[in-house]
């Protein structure tokens, strides 16, 4: 995929149409929803629970495929990948970050953040990128203030320093879009702002983030907010 | 490389996984040990069979055939083959101990016999026997008899025994009568205890049997007025024990020439039938058999050959009959191991059918784990990974619980079968306490592990508290245990005397000891069906988990 400049949106999507069907019932939940992302840019879209707003997180990362429409990253028409395609750019390009952090419970925190890195290489090149991983997987949890927790599992880890850790596993292979799915759903009002912090940290240092919330206050930390309503993004 | 780090992860820490290793550890053992037992059976005929065997027979029905020593010397210069020995085979009534009983006769020349079978080796009593006989005796019956034995004890400790065979005298040189070798179990008196040996109180070596045949012409004839039943009286000078219930119930040994002579088929003159004058020719000695050793380096085939063209070219210069040659397979004991290389196979299949309950068990399993892992999947897809490598998770961890539960099966497999006679000997003997320590001790168990498991639902910390449930109600039972059996002598008595196992009763049985032996290609072959059965178990969970829909799985906690 090319590299865009910082004036083109690095993401781009086009009438997107999602429906679900529910029995003999169809819930039309996107009605042609479409966004620029610029480089750089925290884009907050806010909606009520059940308004779509983790469906179109999905189909942002190809997580899911909508029923028409298109999304572009970098120029590229990300659903025209096929198969293997899709998941480098999952793995390559886009960090999730979920709202029950979703960590593996077998796995200490360093070897949550590091699967992620390995999902990108082969047996054989992993033990050559083995050691960078590694060291970026160590300064990335020190800088989440984990330090001292690299070994612990996630049931030793409160919810706030769960989610770091998931913010870390998102961040490792320095992926173009970060994607966080009502971040701070799952935590009080202090960890949660704590959890912002640390996205406003990244986000200065250039990373592009689009998240989704119904938390006016949550939203209120981006550089631009829409609003998904009745399946269609209007400004916020 | 993330394949590798969840397999091994969720190997280490996911506890339900075990119960399909377990699965996997106890069919692998379970095969393998029915199948070494089995094989162990096998083998253990096969050389029995073999000891007195020959590679080769050449048969003539029982009216026999002349010229067997010009015959014996042809096949000795063949290069195929090491040894060649006559018998004389035939029927024969046997008194023995005011018992009569039908038996297979074989006059064999023991010297000759012995190159071309292990007959010696099959010789029952031997000197050491009888010298611990003697001190039994003496045991018995004090110094009265202290005396009497002392000759014949200073003749075995200078003599051996089964070197003598059909020529010992008796230890005071005392026998008259031609020497007999019977099978052990011919003998009505011959008893076994509990352990399979048979008992010196009832030697019966040096006892006096009597053996009746009916002598057939070379026509096959028996109704001729001048045939009148031979009837012989012998002493036993050893018994022998081949380990084949049918040879040593069945056969008896006798002096080649003696057997030769009661069955009117020595060397005679020819006599006119009706005036009974010599009519100046010879009828030539018959045998019935011969049996020849082959050499090393030759397949039994190859022996074979190699004695049926000797025995044709024979054959067309004397007027012999026909003459059968057959390896020894072919002959009577074909077909015994054949029934018993029929049910190791059939055995073999049951089991493994059995053993499909294993592959049951693993999908089950698996699609319990596959379930549960329903989130890890969608964060895996969420990060990239194929649905491939979702399927290859849940198949490497099948195969690495294949592995281990293959290798630990072979392990317990091993240990039971090395000490297959061990484990049986302490379930008919030593049962008894242990049992009562044992069921002490599985109760500890049990009860250890629901009040540690409600204590650690309890508490969060499921593990730790089993643990110590476990352990410290195990003690107390078994601490419990030893102090009831200490106080109640009444209770100890008892379990002695019911509790107990016989699985295998060498009186019944006719091997000694159970056989068992770990064949390696068999043990790789079951091992790696094993491996084979727990990957495909997990093939159907695998296939579904790489289907799982990550966005279903995510959405909620």
């Amino acid at each position: 995929m090319a590299k865009s400049d910082n004036n083109s949106p690095i993401l781009v999507a086009r009438n997107l149409h999602k429906t679900y069907r529910m029995g003999d019932v169809d819930l039309h939940i996107l009605r042609g929803v479409g966004l620029k992302v610029p480089q750089g840019e925290w884009l907050a879209i806010l909606g009520a629970s059940g308004s779509g707003k983790s469906t179109l997180l999905h189909l942002l990362g190809a997580l899911d495929r909508p029923d028409r429409g298109d999304v572009q990253f970098d120029s590229t028409d990300v659903f025209a990948l096929r198969g293997g395609g899709l998941d480098r750019y999952r793995s390559a390009h886009v960090g999730f970050v979920f709202q029950f952090y979703h960590l593996i419970p077998e796995l200490t925190a360093l070897d949550n953040v590091l699967i992620a890195a390995m999902t990108r290489s082969s047996v054989f090149g992993w033990f050559a990128r083995r050691a960078a991983a590694r060291g970026r997987a160590v300064e990335l949890l020190t800088q989440l203030g984990l330090g001292e927790r690299l070994r612990h599992r996630p049931s030793r880890l409160s919810g706030g320093e769960r989610q770091r850790v998931a913010i870390g596993r998102a961040l490792i292979n320095r992926p173009a879009l970060l994607l966080a799915d009502e971040p701070t759903g799952n935590l009080d009002a202090k960890t949660g702002g704590q959890i912002l912090d640390v996205l406003t940290y990244f986000h200065q240092a250039g990373q592009t983030i689009v998240m989704v919330t119904h938390d006016s206050r949550v939203a209120a930390r981006a550089d631009r907010q829409l609003v998904l309503d009745n399946g269609a993004l209007v400004p916020g | 490389m993330y394949k590798i780090l969840l397999i091994l992860r969720y190997f280490q820490r996911r506890l339900v996984a075990l119960f399909a290793l377990l699965a996997v550890t106890l069919c692998t053992a379970m095969v393998i040990i029915v199948i070494s037992v089995m094989g162990g059976f096998l083998d253990f005929m096969t050389k029995t069979a073999k000891n007195l065997s020959g590679d080769v027979v050449v048969q003539r029905d029982l009216t026999g055939f002349p010229h067997y020593e010009q015959l014996i010397s042809g096949i000795r210069e063949l290069p195929e083959v090491s040894g060649a020995a006559a018998i004389v085979r035939g029927f024969g009534l046997i008194k023995m101990h005011d018992a009569v009983r039908g038996v297979y006769l074989s006059g064999i020349r023991a010297d000759e016999y012995n190159t071309v079978t292990n007959y010696r080796k099959a010789l029952h009593w031997t000197s050491e026997l009888y010298l611990d006989y003697f001190d039994q005796l003496e045991k018995h019956y004090g110094e009265s008899m202290a005396e009497s034995l002392s000759r014949q004890r200073h003749w075995f400790e200078q003599h051996d025994l089964v070197a003598q065979s059909m020529k010992f005298r008796g230890p005071l040189g005392e026998r008259v009568r031609p020497g007999i070798v019977p099978g052990i179990a011919v003998s009505p008196v011959n008893t076994r205890n509990k352990k399979g040996e048979y008992e010196l109180w009832h030697l019966s070596t040096g006892s006096q049997v009597a053996v009746t045949v009916l002598p057939i012409t070379m026509q096959g004839d028996v109704s001729s007025a001048n045939i009148r039943p031979a009837v012989e009286e012998f002493m036993v000078v050893n018994e022998f024990k081949s380990g084949f219930m049918e040879l040593d119930r069945d056969f008896v040994y006798l002096p080649f020439d003696v057997l030769q002579r009661m069955l009117d088929m020595g060397e005679k003159r020819d006599a006119d039938p009706e005036t009974g004058e010599y009519t100046g020719d010879v009828i030539p000695a018959r045998t019935t058999e011969i049996v020849v050793r082959g050499s090393d380096g030759y397949s039994l085939t190859q022996i074979e050959q190699a004695v049926d063209t000797c025995v044709q070219r024979f054959a067309e210069r004397h007027d012999t009959g026909t003459l059968l040659v057959k390896n020894w397979l072919e002959d009577r004991w074909g077909t015994i191991l054949a029934a018993v290389q029929k049910e190791k196979i059939m055995m073999a299949f049951l089991f493994g059918v059995i053993s499909l309950v294993a592959v049951v068990m693993v999908a089950v399993i698996f699609y319990m784990i596959v379930m549960e892992k329903t989130r890890d999947i969608g964060v895996l897809r969420g990060l990239g990974a194929s649905r491939t490598g979702i399927a290859c998770i849940f198949l490497g961890y099948s195969l690495l619980v294949g592995i281990v539960g293959a290798s630990v099966g072979l392990a317990l497999a091993a240990l039971v079968v090395v000490n297959l006679n061990e484990i049986q000997d302490w379930l008919a003997n030593d049962l008894d306490v242990s049992a009562f320590y044992m069921a002490a001790g599985l109760m500890g168990i049990i009860l250890g592990g629901v009040i540690g498991g409600l204590t650690g639902l309890a508490t969060g910390r499921l593990r730790k508290w089993i643990l110590i449930g476990i352990t410290a109600m195990v003690t107390i039972t078994l601490c419990t245990a030893f102090m009831v059996l200490k106080q109640n002598v009444d209770l100890a008595e008892w379990l002695n005397e019911h509790i107990r196992f016989q699985m295998w009763d060498p009186r019944i049985y006719y091997f000694d000891r159970i056989p068992g032996r770990l064949d390696t290609v068999e043990v790789t072959v079951i091992m790696v069906s094993a491996v084979v059965a727990s990957v495909m178990g997990a093939m159907i969970p695998a296939w579904l988990a790489a289907r799982t829909d990550p966005v279903g799985s995510l959405r909620y906690e």
